[in-house]
């Protein structure tokens, strides 16, 4: 049975007893849940007693202290945050239960800006422009300064400035974030994938492509802030990936063709293992010695990200035989000389071997007498059943080798073979 | 009581015929989940999320098809969900887990194994090769689907499940050895 079978037929129906506890635990889950959504069905006390709540909030945001001309606004504003949040939990039950962090780093710094800001609004909307949710930017955007005015104090005394060992690199980068220090400082760094740190000169490592914006706010003792940031991109890595497959060109000679699969590259090297190599994206390749041969290939991305695979043992000594008949019937007609090839040679009238991988060969013939009745080291060049010119009686006939195959394994054999006659 | 009303039933809000659903299915399920997780605990919670996510969307099974299928479906789903929610601090990339050429076609005999040695070679698995292998080769996706559900190329789907298939053999092949040892 195959792999894909063996876990076909193990697992597809296979059934696993779910546990007491497991059981209770879905069923609390499950009752939560359906408290927290609203089931005309199954209102109860608790529903009367939220919307009680609910509407004694609602009454004391209508009725605003008279005189107050602001608080009608805000309150605008915050029963569309309840209804916003209200909207949200129905949705969530769908999906799942955890909320997907949206990038609390960067929402949270640009907040903490705005509150210093002389245009707030301004600022905060370059910022929503370039950073979508998940953390990466989408429109490109060079290191730049985000700059404050405090409108208390009257000078800032230092300016954050980032430091990085590099802005760019292949997935996994390891970057290096440090600023020029003056005075103590408190550093907040948020590293654009949700990742944060307090440390002065924080390494971090970046395990997913993308293009993440770092920044850094100071903060000083007397509370003073100055922030920066920074771009770091991240380059994907390619995958290499091949497939061999082998091509018989003749009785012994193969070839092999690399079928590339590799994703993500533009470049590819090719080590054969015997020495030689290529960069075409799918080469063919023939060994000239046989062998066991690990085959690499390392691929590089446009911006120079490497993958590399190895396929070891691709050729073995399989490729090497030596076989003989044990009878043949030689033309009765005159000698044939005793060259042949295959699409002559259908009435077996020639003996010789079938071969692969042989390097050198040297096959002796003799009689019962032991009389050498044909040699050959060649192997296109087989017996024809004559000795001088004179067919060999019908009989047995021994016959030996030696050579070497093609990787330096010696050929040794002998055997017999029955000449027929009509 | 047929499926059809535990159906009705669990639509309903009804606690009877939940706990019915949850008492004929969630072995077969928690089976399914086994699959994608990497241990126990990690398919139970799979679980979990799973059968919330059927109670709160029975109204959409259609009453066509098996409804053991689409239980099936809805948990594969939620597995891919679980699955991109967890890639972030799971992310490997496996330099040392290359591909060795297959050598001979040795069959795997059903009754060596059980499914626990299964799931544990499964669960040995790194993330995306798991879901790869799953997918494909137990749930019966193809290719171009899988990639649209991971979110993921074509070719890679492809590398990656022969890869998984090869590091799968591997380990069955060392298992067996092992057992073969101590019996």
């Amino acid at each position: 049975m195959d792999i894909e079978g063996l876990f076909r037929t193990k697992l597809e129906e296979n059934e696993m007893e779910a546990g007491a506890d497991l059981t209770r635990l879905v069923m609390r889950r499950l009752e939560r849940k359906e408290f927290l959504r609203f089931n005309p069905s199954r209102f109860n006390i608790f529903y009367a007693a939220a919307t009680a709540v609910a509407i004694t909030i609602a009454g004391l945001l209508i009725f605003p202290s008279p005189g107050d001309e602001e608080q009608p606004l805000a309150t605008e504003g915050k029963s569309q945050q309840v209804e916003q949040a209200a909207t949200d939990g129905m949705k969530e039950d769908t999906a799942n239960e955890e909320n997907v962090p949206l990038t609390p780093s960067l929402k949270e710094a640009v907040n903490a800006d705005s509150k210093t800001l002389t245009e707030p609004a301004t600022v905060t909307a370059r910022q929503s422009e370039t950073v979508s949710p998940d953390g990466k930017v989408t429109e490109s955007s060079v290191t730049r300064e985000i700059r404050k005015e405090e409108p208390v104090l009257a000078r800032k005394t230092f300016r954050a400035l980032i430091e990085t060992s590099t802005s760019a690199g292949c997935v996994p980068l390891s970057v290096k974030f440090s600023y020029p220090s003056t005075g103590s400082l408190t550093a907040d760094w948020s590293f654009g994938d949700g990742g944060k740190s307090d440390e002065n000169t924080p390494d971090y490592i970046y395990d997913l492509p993308g293009t993440y914006i770092v920044s850094l706010t100071l903060t000083d003792e007397k509370g003073q802030k100055s922030s920066a940031a920074t771009r770091i991109d991240v380059w994907p890595a390619p995958k290499a990936e091949f497939e061999i497959r082998k091509n018989k060109i003749a009785e012994g000679e193969e070839e092999l063709i690399f079928t590339n699969h590799s994703t993500g590259a533009v470049r590819y090297h090719w080590n054969f293992g015997d020495g030689t190599s290529s960069s075409e994206s799918d080469p063919q390749h023939t060994y000239q010695a046989y062998g066991r041969y690990d085959v690499r290939l390392t691929v590089y991305s446009e911006q120079g990200c490497a993958d590399s695979v190895i396929v070891t043992d691709i050729f073995t000594d399989k490729g090497m035989f030596l076989r003989f008949p044990t009878a043949f019937l030689p033309n009765t007609g005159g000698p044939t000389g005793g060259y042949y090839n295959r699409s002559t040679d259908e009435a077996n009238q020639v003996f010789h071997p079938v071969a692969s991988g042989v390097a050198s060969y040297n096959l002796k013939i003799y009689n019962k007498t032991g009389l050498l009745v044909f040699e050959s080291s060649d192997l296109e060049m087989g017996w024809d059943g004559y000795y001088k010119g004179q067919l060999c009686p019908p009989g047995v006939y021994v016959w030996k080798v030696r050579g070497t195959y093609r990787n330096g394994q010696a050929i040794v054999m002998a055997g017999d073979v029955t000449l027929i006659s009509y | 009581m047929s499926d059809q009303h535990i159906i009705e039933g669990c639509i309903r809000h009804n606690r009877k015929a939940q706990q019915l659903l949850w008492k004929q299915y969630s072995g077969y399920l928690l089976g399914v989940c086994m699959r994608y997780a990497t241990d126990r605990p990690e398919a139970e919670d799979m679980l979990q999320e799973a059968f919330l996510r059927i109670f709160f969307n029975l109204g959409e099974y259609s009453g066509t098809g098996s409804f053991k299928g689409w239980l099936r479906k809805v948990t594969v789903n939620t597995a891919i969900t679980y699955y991109h929610r967890n890639l972030r601090h799971k992310h490997h990339v496996d330099i040392d887990e290359y591909v060795t050429a297959e050598t001979g076609t040795v069959g795997f005999e059903e009754d060596f194994y059980s499914a626990e040695d299964l799931y544990r070679v499964l669960g040995e698995l790194s993330p995306g090769y798991r879901m790869v292998f799953n997918l494909y080769t137990v749930d019966g996706y193809k290719h171009q689907e899988i990639a649209e559900m991971l979110g993921i190329d074509v070719n890679t789907s492809k590398s990656q499940y022969s890869r998984a298939r090869a590091i799968l053999r591997k380990k069955l092949e060392a298992l067996a050895k092992m057992k073969d040892k101590y019996t």
